[in-house]
């Protein structure tokens, strides 16, 4: 088990590193470069301006000594302003200005991630923030989703080819068929708009008392949740996932319903509703476990349509601004976050089998 | 300076240019109230134009209080100078103030200035700074330090330091020259110009003319000395800045603005569908600007839209340094073959004025009337076949904002109604922007400014550094030269009918129209009115 673990951190480590050289040497292209010197310096600024501002920033050194830099493993850029003060990478990321005060080396390797271009923060302040702004979403996206998706998994499975099974699997189909991105404007139109779909209707009866039944905008949602601003992006992103665990957990038990041992249990008289509960669900939600542990990174990334489309400001969102913005520092720690989340929801995962699974052991 | 005192009573030329439409009947008459009191003509005046009577107007008290929150952009901020977005002077514009200020109707008046007096060729400027004015941190404002910041302004080694290629004036070698900003007393600045510039008030009046502390650090927000009513409470980029009035400093206005306790500056990303979306929730009182299809979205769901006449517009220019557009033929062919009516009616919503290929406005006080520009296709196609340009394919290239797509689809499509063959290229902003100087055949859109040398000075003249068209013209510069020096706007106009006759001949650019610009607030948003360079002058704004 240890071992596992060690192996499996080892990948974690060298997956990250490699995912953030790719990111690194993408966002450092001259091109990109040139675009970052733009949205700091000011739009219209001449070739010859950009030159000397990526020289004055750190950015003229080559690619290579630069990754090892925000790494921490060569000595970060000094410029010197005048006698007294000094600038620098590691002067920057401390507040320093004397000569000599700050460390020759600041990047990962000494904790310091890196300062935001686009936020005008560190990076330790940025990420932890929208990150825990992401969580939340998240967390009612799966309180939403899991038990709502294995309800009606379990429904369809338990009789194969019914009536019930046809309704409910087309409905799965048709929710992880529709992106995010159409089901967000469905449901904006359909609920949060004064002049269409159901809260004009709604108003006029008197029903409710605001213009629109939903916030079709989660920015309110950042100081406080409330079930007006926070119902259409946990539905939108709920809905798209639920679809996808529905149909594996039917297949799962679909599957399961046909093994021997339920129609052994079946003519020894056992009851239908405790054939499903007690003998077939702990086996069929062994998949379905898998697939919402790996749903968790997958949420990660299509949380960025959705939190850019109500402009809820968590981890997508920054991601979105982050890329838009070329800016680096951000959109690296950014990918080492995603691989953490990946490379942790899968050993989650894998450990989690064992304990569902007796036949499968972790070596 | 003439563009100032104009009276009150004095009609904006403009105006008359619209009343005449309206009695044409090109222009509806509710239309034309709009413009014409975006113009700054009276209402009364207005309907008096059209010999009609102004219905009664009630007067209402501004209220004390409330909380104003408005959806723009909250871009990472930085030294004033280097601004380059006017989203960025607004946050701040509680409490860093300017010399003068650029009015809705096309006035400038004094703000930190009492009063300034222009000698005759414009060379030499007299600044009275205004008696009274405290800093929010005890000081008095005092001439000395408007030298300072005539002297940070004129820095060009601070990259995209703006106000240097404003000034220029001023400066020698990069840097303020020594004799230009006498101090004369406590309270009088004189400015001694190495040539004559009429523009250098109306660039004093440009958002990135926000003066500043002598101990001014760089960073706006955490070092907020200013000398405005309100002051800073939290800025967090690209989601919220919220400034409050400052209940430790006097204001030198006090009294007569700063009724709202509390501002608050929404960023809710670039997509309109999200503003229609918090508007709707209650969540914002008022925009920044509205464009395109959501102005009459806006207006559904009950809020107020107000309109601004601006000398903003989407110049559609060629580079002359490029094939086959050093040809003048084929420039004049391409223009002639478009109906520039036609592209603001298709390419933006006819919201707002046509242009007649060159870049002076009816609403700037200069401007010359010329006699209306003709488009023959048939005419344009003879052209390129004279030239050898028959069977070339051009391109036009524009960045992805919707306005500057739709206008180049249009104009492409009417060259391509000719008979002449021509691609289109989209290319997302960020990467448009980066060689926006050196497209051969492109769009740029370029910002309102009060005066009409002022686009032309930065544009047009050899050598500029924005010089997109890499236009060249002895005789323009010379009397460009010679127009920057008169102060008189009516003078003035003399040289500048030459001027706008020389980019028309020179086929310089496919200039389609003249932008409206929009804006929409709740109903008890009060003086909150869309302003020609986005101001936000959210300190003379009330809510009931």
């Amino acid at each position: 088990m240890l071992l596992f673990l060690i192996r499996r951190t080892g990948v974690m480590i060298v997956t990250a590193l490699c995912l953030t050289f790719v990111v690194f040497y993408l966002t450092n292209l001259p091109a990109k470069l040139e675009t970052l010197a733009k949205t700091q310096a000011g739009t219209r600024i001449s070739d010859a301006e950009v030159v000397t501002w990526l020289d004055r920033n750190g950015y003229g050194q080559p690619m290579l000594v630069r990754y090892g830099e925000w790494l921490g493993v060569m000595p970060g850029w000094t410029r010197e302003v005048s006698d007294e003060v000094m600038d620098g990478r590691c002067y920057r990321a401390y507040d320093l200005r004397e000569p000599g005060s700050a460390p020759t080396r600041c990047g990962l390797f000494q904790g310091y991630w890196g300062e935001s271009t686009r936020f005008r923060a560190t990076v330790a302040e940025v990420i932890p923030t929208r990150l825990g702004a992401t969580g939340l979403l998240m967390m009612w996206a799966l309180i939403v989703m899991v038990p709502m998706a294995l309800v009606v998994g379990v429904a369809a499975g338990m009789r194969e080819g019914s009536r019930t099974d046809r309704s409910l699997s087309t409905f799965a189909i048709a929710s992880t068929a529709t992106p995010e991105y159409v089901s967000g404007v469905v449901f904006i139109a359909l609920l949060a708009s004064s002049t269409a779909g159901l809260s004009p209707l709604l108003a006029q009866w008197g029903w409710i008392d605001g213009p629109v039944l939903f916030q079709g905008n989660a920015r309110s949602a950042l100081e406080k949740i409330t079930f007006w601003n926070f119902t259409l992006p946990v539905l939108t992103i709920a809905l798209y996932g639920m679809g996808y665990i529905a149909r594996i957990t039917r297949a799962s038990m679909t599957e399961v319903m046909t093994q021997q041992y339920i129609r052994t249990a079946r003519l020894k008289g056992v009851s239908f509703a405790n054939i499903v509960l007690r003998h077939a669900l702990r086996n069929a939600l062994i998949a379905p476990f898998t697939v919402i542990m790996l749903q968790i990174p997958w949420l990660l990334t299509g949380v960025v349509i959705v939190e850019v489309l109500f402009s809820y400001p968590g981890f997508g969102w920054t991601l979105f601004e982050a890329a838009v913005n070329n800016d680096i520092e951000l959109l690296l720690a950014a990918s080492v976050v995603a691989v953490i989340v990946v490379l942790l929801t899968q050993l989650i995962s894998d450990i989690g089998y064992v304990y569902l699974n007796p036949r499968i052991r972790v070596t | 300076m003439s563009d100032k005192k104009r009276k009150a009573t004095e009609l904006h030329s403009a105006a008359r240019l619209y009343a005449r439409e309206c009695e044409e009947g090109k222009l509806s008459r509710r239309e034309f109230l709009t413009r014409a009191t975006a113009l700054g003509v009276a209402a009364p005046a207005a309907y008096g134009l059209l010999g009609l009577t102004a219905p009664a107007a009630r007067a209402d008290t501004p209220q004390m209080g409330g909380t104003l929150r408005i959806q723009m952009d909250v871009r990472a901020q930085r030294d004033p100078r280097t601004w380059d977005w006017s989203e960025l002077a607004n946050a701040c514009r509680g409490w860093l103030e300017y010399l003068v200020q650029y009015n809705r109707d096309g006035t400038i008046t004094p703000v930190l200035l009492e009063d300034w007096e222009a000698n005759e060729d414009a060379t030499e400027y007299t600044l009275m700074v205004r008696q009274g004015v405290t800093w929010n941190n005890g000081d008095a404002l005092t001439a000395e330090h408007i030298r300072h910041n005539f002297e940070r302004w004129c820095d060009a080694s601070v990259e995209g330091n703006s106000m240097a290629s404003r000034l220029g004036a001023l400066m020698e070698d990069g840097q303020l020259r020594d004799d230009a900003v006498e101090v004369v007393d406590d309270h009088t600045v004189r400015l001694h110009l190495s040539s004559p510039d009429v523009t250098i008030i109306a660039n004093l009046a440009d958002y990135p003319a926000a003066v500043v502390h002598p101990e001014f650090s760089g960073d706006p927000i955490r070092d907020p000395i200013g000398t405005g009513p309100y002051r800073p409470v939290s800025y967090e980029t690209g989601i919220r800045a919220v400034v409050e009035r400052n209940p430790d400093h006097t204001w030198w206005n006090e009294g007569n603005g700063a009724w709202i306790d509390r501002v608050e500056f929404i960023d809710l990303g670039t997509d309109p569908a999200a503003w229609v979306a918090s508007a709707e929730g209650g969540e914002i009182d008022m925009l920044y600007e509205t464009t395109g299809d959501f102005i009459d979205i806006f207006t559904a769901i009950g809020m107020v839209e107000t309109e601004a006449v601006t000398s903003a517009t989407l110049a559609v220019r060629f580079n002359q340094d490029s094939e086959p557009y050093d040809n003048r033929n084929v420039r004049r062919a391409l223009q002639m073959a478009v109906n520039n009516a036609e592209v603001l009616e298709l390419g933006y919503n006819d919201r707002g004025i046509a242009g007649e290929n060159h870049h002076v406005c009816p609403i700037h006080p200069e401007y010359a009337e010329l006699p209306p520009i003709e488009m023959d296709r048939e005419a344009a196609v003879a052209m390129l076949e004279a030239e050898g340009h028959g069977d070339t394919e051009f391109e036009l290239i524009s960045s992805d904002e919707t306005f500057h797509a739709d206008t180049c689809d249009n104009i492409a499509a009417q060259i391509r109604a000719a008979g002449i063959s021509i691609r289109r290229t989209i290319l997302p902003g960020a990467t448009f922007w980066n060689d926006w100087l050196t497209y051969p055949f492109s769009a740029t859109s370029w910002a309102m400014r009060p005066l009409g040398v002022q686009v032309l000075n930065l544009a047009y003249r050899s050598g500029e550094a924005w010089n997109e068209s890499a236009f060249s013209n002895a005789e323009f510069d010379e009397l460009l030269a010679e127009a920057n020096g008169i102060a008189d706007a009516d003078e003035r106009r003399v040289v500048m009918e030459r001027l706008q006759l020389i980019m028309q001949e020179e086929g310089l650019v496919i200039l389609p129209y003249w932008r409206s610009l929009y804006r929409h607030a709740r109903p008890n948003v009060h003086n909150a009115e869309m302003h020609p360079t986005f101001e936000v002058h959210f300190q003379n704004y009330w809510m009931s």
